[in-house]
């Protein structure tokens, strides 16, 4: 049995009880990230095989997407997947993960289990967890929150081609800092994914809803759209009926410390231009 | 809304939590994770649904609150009340 230890966003998460073959899985694609095992963990995740695959949700024959199942409880959040079913308990906050799998599909459920694991601690910790996507330019970060078909990934692309370095398509944490958010990274990456590296955390700069139009335009909207954006934007918080009024109220915060815009763009480069000026004079105007 | 449907009484689900920001109205459907967003209108019809309250006693507080006719109030609440239920962010009780 083995055990590690990951690090990103200031919390520190330890998986133990993997046999060698799981460990070297999550080295692989973690690598990065690993901390040395003697620093305390924020979270500890045990690992338990069991040889048994008809006890959990079996296999495709093939490729699939599929959505894990989450049971919110008082004490406890229950999550299912494929070839895994496991635990975290809310306080203290821990878990424990039961699986079958050795394999590259262990992966996918350890990645599955993470998420969840992680916009938890995060919440804990002040933050909120986003389906978004994210870059940054010269020290300033951009985050464009929305679900499956909002346009995260075209938006990633372009600015990709732009040579804007991406922080993830996917997921991504608002975290708290002073009076005002920062923007870290995640290492749950969709269409731009790759193996997860260490990145500083970003003053968040710009706050975006996305639209699409023929022309981009960046234009304000009311508080309880920008509210109800982020809150749609949250995975797992937003569904759990002990969590949500408080996410609400701190997506009300976010938006009153960085206000939400709405990003309207064609599949083209044009957007950049208009971001960027929007937010050049936000500077222009703080700094004097 | 059929008369069947005039005499039967709405709340809000218990699963939604509701809140009023500037006016505007927020609904997040726990479970789901879905959020709507109604307007000033619709968070004030909204609001008399956080007791249970029939059709024709939320048509009063709008005509009460709104310079509307109650057929013209009649109409629109049924509307809005047609689009919460098939969202599920209300119930019939």
């Amino acid at each position: 049995m083995s055990a590690l230890t990951i690090e990103f966003a200031g919390s520190r998460y330890r998986f133990g009880g993997l046999h060698p073959e799981q460990g070297h899985l999550v080295r692989s694609r973690f690598e990065a990230l690993l901390c040395r095992d003697e620093t305390p963990p924020d979270v500890d995740v045990d690992v338990h095989y069991v040889p048994n695959p008809g006890a959990f949700m079996r296999r495709p024959p093939g490729p699939v997407e599929y959505r894990i199942g989450v049971v919110y409880r008082e004490a406890a959040i229950a999550v299912a997947g494929i070839g895994f079913t496991a635990n975290i308990d809310r306080t203290p906050f821990r878990a424990q993960m039961q699986t079958c799998l050795m394999d590259e599909w262990f992966l996918d459920g350890f990645e599955n289990l993470f998420r969840v694991i992680a916009c938890y601690r995060l919440f804990q910790e002040g933050a909120l967890v986003m389906h978004s996507g994210a870059f940054t330019d010269r020290g300033r970060g951009f985050l464009f929150c929305g679900r499956s078909g909002a346009g995260k990934t075209t938006l990633c692309g372009l600015a990709a081609e732009l040579d804007l370095p991406i922080l993830s398509d996917e997921l991504n944490a608002v975290m708290p800092s002073g009076n005002t958010f920062e923007l870290a990274a995640m290492p749950f990456a969709g269409d731009f994914g790759g193996v997860p590296k260490r990145h500083p955390p970003y003053p968040l700069t710009g706050l975006l809803g996305l639209a699409h139009g023929a022309n981009p335009s960046v234009d304000g909207c009311s508080k309880a759209e920008a509210v109800s954006r982020i809150v749609a934007s949250c995975p797992y918080i937003n569904a759990d009926p002990t969590l949500v009024d408080t996410l609400t109220s701190r997506a009300a915060t976010l938006i009153g410390r960085v206000p939400l815009k709405i990003l309207s763009f064609a599949k083209d480069s044009r957007f950049w231009s208009v971001l960027d000026n929007e937010y050049r004079s936000a500077d222009a105007t703080l700094s004097r | 809304m059929s008369t069947e449907a005039q005499t039967q009484h709405y709340r809000v689900d218990p699963h939604a939590r509701f809140r009023v920001m500037d006016d505007e109205g927020i609904f997040v459907l726990q479970g789901a994770g879905e959020v709507l967003v109604v307007n000033e209108i619709g968070a004030f019809i909204v609001e008399q649904l956080k007791s249970e309250r029939s059709l024709d006693e939320v048509v009063a507080k709008m005509t009460e609150r709104y310079a509307v006719d109650a057929d013209r109030a009649r109409s629109d609440v049924g509307s809005l009340l047609d689009e919460l239920l098939r969202a599920g962010a209300i119930i019939r009780s």
